[in-house]
């Protein structure tokens, strides 16, 4: 039950984990939260399930749709929405009223489309499972595991190893600093929302296949995300990851040994704790106000 | 008044500022005697703005007492500072500015206005005198640095010079005992400066106030100050008047680069 | 008749939670994304004080009014010091730990089944008249010393304290005012549905009660009032299928577009005024006079 419990906490927790590192890649560069993440996963949920239920049955295909989509989306939303603002530099709250805007016609749009059904993934995985030590492990959990663990790897051998990785970690420090280095810094926040959007078309598959497709499902979950991601320090990516971890295990916890009920009301509990006794997180930088 | 044992107004007692292992400020020890200039020169970097944040309450000393007429001001918010009377500019102009010229000054009278809220929602009759008395000062205010004509322009639409002009006029309004003026002239033409050290001046001598000045225009500082202290990399180099300074060997070293 | 009576009721019920909102958002700065919780609060605490223990109504709703602020005040404190992106989740975090607790008491609040029985007392005359009272309050309050501090805390929080205002005292007073105001209007809401649901208060509704200020104008008493005027009858007035979500897309293409091409919403910063009704008559006269003499030409 334990080891059952846990197994499933760190699945959640990884799908945590890539819509968290997504929160902290566009904080850590602009300083501002995406409030429009939210149907970048719902898009990617979606994409899959119809990829799966009219094309092929093939999930690791399904999570490829969804990245598309959810991708594309992200890149949109930044072109139509964000970049217009960034280019005339308003305040950073306008950002987040204007992604707060587009997520909410997102969300409505997406009811509108698909209808508020919850619908599951022709390709059952929920039911199968093997046993690992006793405990009955699902099959979907290693798969979850296995492949976000596989698409951090990847953002994090880019951010290491790459000229454009240079680039960001360049702008996380300056984005001014940066853009007199050379560098197209609208090309390069093109970019990184559209690392972050495939991040969230991969959770938002993901979900789909361990849980259903539904059109509040990208709200929802990246909500818990933000939390994460505060938890870990905005704008730090292990930080995110760490937070994401410790917090799927332990609503995990929680839902199997005191209430599915009460799980989510922790996770607020957590959020509201954490600002309260070290609101930098734990990895953040702590910014002074320069005057 | 050649009285050279007038009180001091402010005094900074050997403060230290570290950033993790970097030294911002190193034992600076100043003493503005009341109602003088006092002049803070040296480099960009050299830890003049870092001082005036500790001053002003936005970081904390590492080590150091700073007295305001023999009260201690480390430990104490920003807001708790300006309400002890240490008014301030800010380097990159912070300006209300979506609000108009009259509004800014408006906002800063605040400290002199006593009433409650529940006054200001039932409009008492100590509501209306205090809010009348705070248009007539604000008026006056305006007038006096010759901003009364723009006084419905928001504050971003002015000149750079007049939105410093403003911001002066917003640390006065709050009637401080000490007034700092962080690079007052920075960006403007050798006239705009030479008006600037006038005004500097002629708020001196009609105010009861001390003001303590950073700037690395030469000129302004030479010209407006009694007493003017150098730092470089955080350290206190020399402490003296105008002519001291001017004539000191280590502090042309320190503009023109040489030294160690 | 009277159902034209019941819409212009609940527009004045939703009026009072949007102006208090207006007051945090509009000309404090800070934007909440749980003050739907707070509706919640008062409406639940209204409904429950008046339906067990028999206490008139305006007694109810001054209770739910209270517990609401003291809600607000006590969740909020240690985040007022943080930056504004902590502040927004917090209060979305709020927001939803409200629902969840309401949704989870089941004996106390009924849960997702709700609470019925409500006693029935939220008059059309009622509503609008604590509407006009809340208007004019606020609207002394903006015009007063404690309001302009606020605004000054939105424009520039550090040189707001550079001339002496205490910045927690100010958002600690916005953040009571917004608590109370939208308390009052859910214990409206109560008496008004005698219903109550977990689900009327869910997240979406935050985001409405703020759509409407960022429409209105931040720090625009009246242009708030307008926006919410314009906008809060649209989902009496439109019952088909998807209404409801063609009506929060619109509501979302409307920030959009206001956000891109006229950040400072309807009014912007400026109240609307008698003058502005008299320049609007003179306009319209002088369109119509141009008219007539173009005819006769």
């Amino acid at each position: 039950m334990f080891i059952q419990q846990f197994v499933n906490g760190i699945s959640v927790g990884s799908v945590y984990a890539l819509m968290a590192v997504g929160y902290a890649l566009i904080y850590s560069l602009l300083n501002f939260t995406n409030f429009a993440h939210g149907i970048s996963v719902t898009i990617g949920a979606f994409a899959a399930f119809f990829f799966l239920t009219y094309a092929m049955q093939n999930l690791l295909s399904g999570i490829i749709m969804g990245v598309i989509a959810a991708a594309l989306l992200a890149a949109f939303i930044q072109l139509v929405a964000y970049r217009p603002l960034l280019k005339r530099n308003s305040k950073r709250i306008f950002l987040m009223i204007i992604g707060l805007g587009v997520s909410v016609i997102g969300d409505n749009l997406i009811i509108i489309a698909f209808s508020g059904r919850f619908r599951i993934f022709p390709v059952n995985f929920s039911s199968e499972s093997i046993k690992i030590f006793g405990a009955n492990i699902g099959v979907v959990d290693i798969i979850i595991f296995v492949v976000s663990m596989i698409a951090l790897l990847i953002v994090e051998l880019i951010i290491r190893k790459t000229r454009l990785g240079l680039a960001i970690r360049g702008a996380s420090f300056s984005l001014d600093t940066t853009s007199l280095m050379g560098v197209n810094t609208y090309k390069l926040i093109l970019t990184i929302f559209l690392i972050a959007g495939s991040l969230a078309g991969i959770a938002g598959a993901l979900l789909g296949a361990k849980y259903t497709t539904y059109p509040s499902l990208g709200t929802f979950y990246t909500n818990k995300a933000f939390i994460c991601a505060v938890f870990g320090g905005l704008g730090s990516l292990p930080g995110a990851m760490i937070g994401a971890l410790i917090l799927g295990v332990s609503e995990s916890m929680i839902s199997a040994y005191v209430s599915t009920g009460l799980r989510d009301l922790f996770s607020y509990f957590i959020l509201i704790v954490i600002l309260l006794v070290r609101p930098s997180g734990l990895m953040g930088k702590s910014s002074e106000n320069k005057a | 008044m050649d009285n050279y044992d007038v009180e001091c107004a402010l005094e900074i007692c050997d403060v230290c500022k570290h950033f993790g292992g970097i030294i911002a400020t190193d034992h600076i020890n100043i003493m503005a005697r009341s109602n003088t200039i006092f002049g803070i020169i040296g480099p960009n970097g050299a830890g003049k703005t870092t001082l005036f944040n500790l001053i002003t309450g936005i970081y904390k000393p590492t080590s150091g007492d700073i007295l305001l007429y023999g009260k201690s001001l480390v430990g104490k918010l920003p807001y708790e500072i300006a309400c002890e009377g240490v008014a301030r500019t800010f380097q990159n102009i912070r300006l209300f500015n979506d609000l108009t010229v009259y509004e800014n000054l408006h906002i800063a009278y605040q400290k002199s206005i006593t009433y409650t809220i529940f006054d200001g929602i039932l409009k008492t009759k100590k509501c209306k005198e205090q809010e009348a008395k705070c248009a007539e000062i604000s008026e006056q205010m305006l007038k006096s640095v010759g901003l009364w004509e723009l006084k419905d322009q928001l504050a971003r639409n002015l000149p750079y010079g007049l939105q410093r002009k403003l911001e002066i006029a917003r640390a006065l309004i709050t009637n401080p005992k000490v007034m700092l003026l962080d690079e007052p002239a920075a960006g403007m033409n050798e006239e705009e400066s030479e008006q600037l050290s006038g005004i500097i001046k002629d708020i001196r001598n009609n105010n009861d106030i001390t003001i303590i000045v950073i700037d690395h225009h030469m000129d302004v500082i030479m010209d407006v100050c009694d007493e003017i202290t150098v730092i470089n990399f955080g350290k206190q180099l020399v402490t003296g008047s105008p002519y001291d300074i001017q004539n000191n060997s280590e502090v042309i070293d320190a503009y023109l680069g040489v030294g160690d | 008749m009277i159902y034209w009576l019941g819409v212009a009721t609940l527009v004045g019920i939703y009026l009072i939670a949007v102006m208090g909102v207006s007051i945090l958002c509009g000309f404090t700065g800070m934007f909440s994304l749980g003050h739907a919780g707070f509706m919640a609060i008062g409406a639940y605490t209204s409904a429950l004080l008046t339906k067990n223990f028999g206490i008139p109504i305006f007694a109810g709703i001054i209770g739910g009014m209270i517990l609401a602020a003291i809600a607000g005040a006590l969740l909020c404190y240690p985040t007022l010091k943080l930056r504004d992106d902590y502040f927004i989740i917090v209060t979305l975090g709020i927001g939803e730990a409200i629902k969840l607790i309401i949704l989870n008491a089941v004996n106390l609040t009924g849960g997702a089944r709700g609470l019925s029985d409500i006693p029935k007392g939220s008059s059309f005359i009622s509503v609008w008249a604590i509407v006009i009272i809340t208007f004019i309050v606020l609207r002394s309050f903006i015009n007063s010393k404690h309001g302009r501090n606020c605004i000054a805390l939105r424009e520039e929080e550090l040189a707001a304290q550079s001339v002496g205002i205490n910045p927690i005292k100010y958002k600690m007073v916005a953040m009571v005012i917004s608590c109370l105001l939208c308390g009052c209007a859910g214990g409206f809401l109560a008496h008004y549905m005698h219903y109550l649901q977990p689900n009327m208060f869910s997240m979406v509704k935050s985001d409405e009660l703020i759509i409407m200020v960022i429409l209105g104008g931040q720090g625009s008493l009246t242009g708030t009032v307008l926006a919410g005027l314009l906008l809060l009858p649209l989902p009496e007035l439109l019952r088909f299928g998807s209404a409801e979500q063609w009506r929060m897309v619109f509501y979302g293409l409307l920030v959009v577009i206001v956000i891109l091409f006229r950040p400072a919403g309807l009014m912007g910063m400026r109240e609307f005024t008698f003058k502005d009704i008299k320049n609007v008559a003179k306009w319209f006269r002088s369109e119509y006079s141009k008219k007539t003499t173009r005819n006769k030409v």
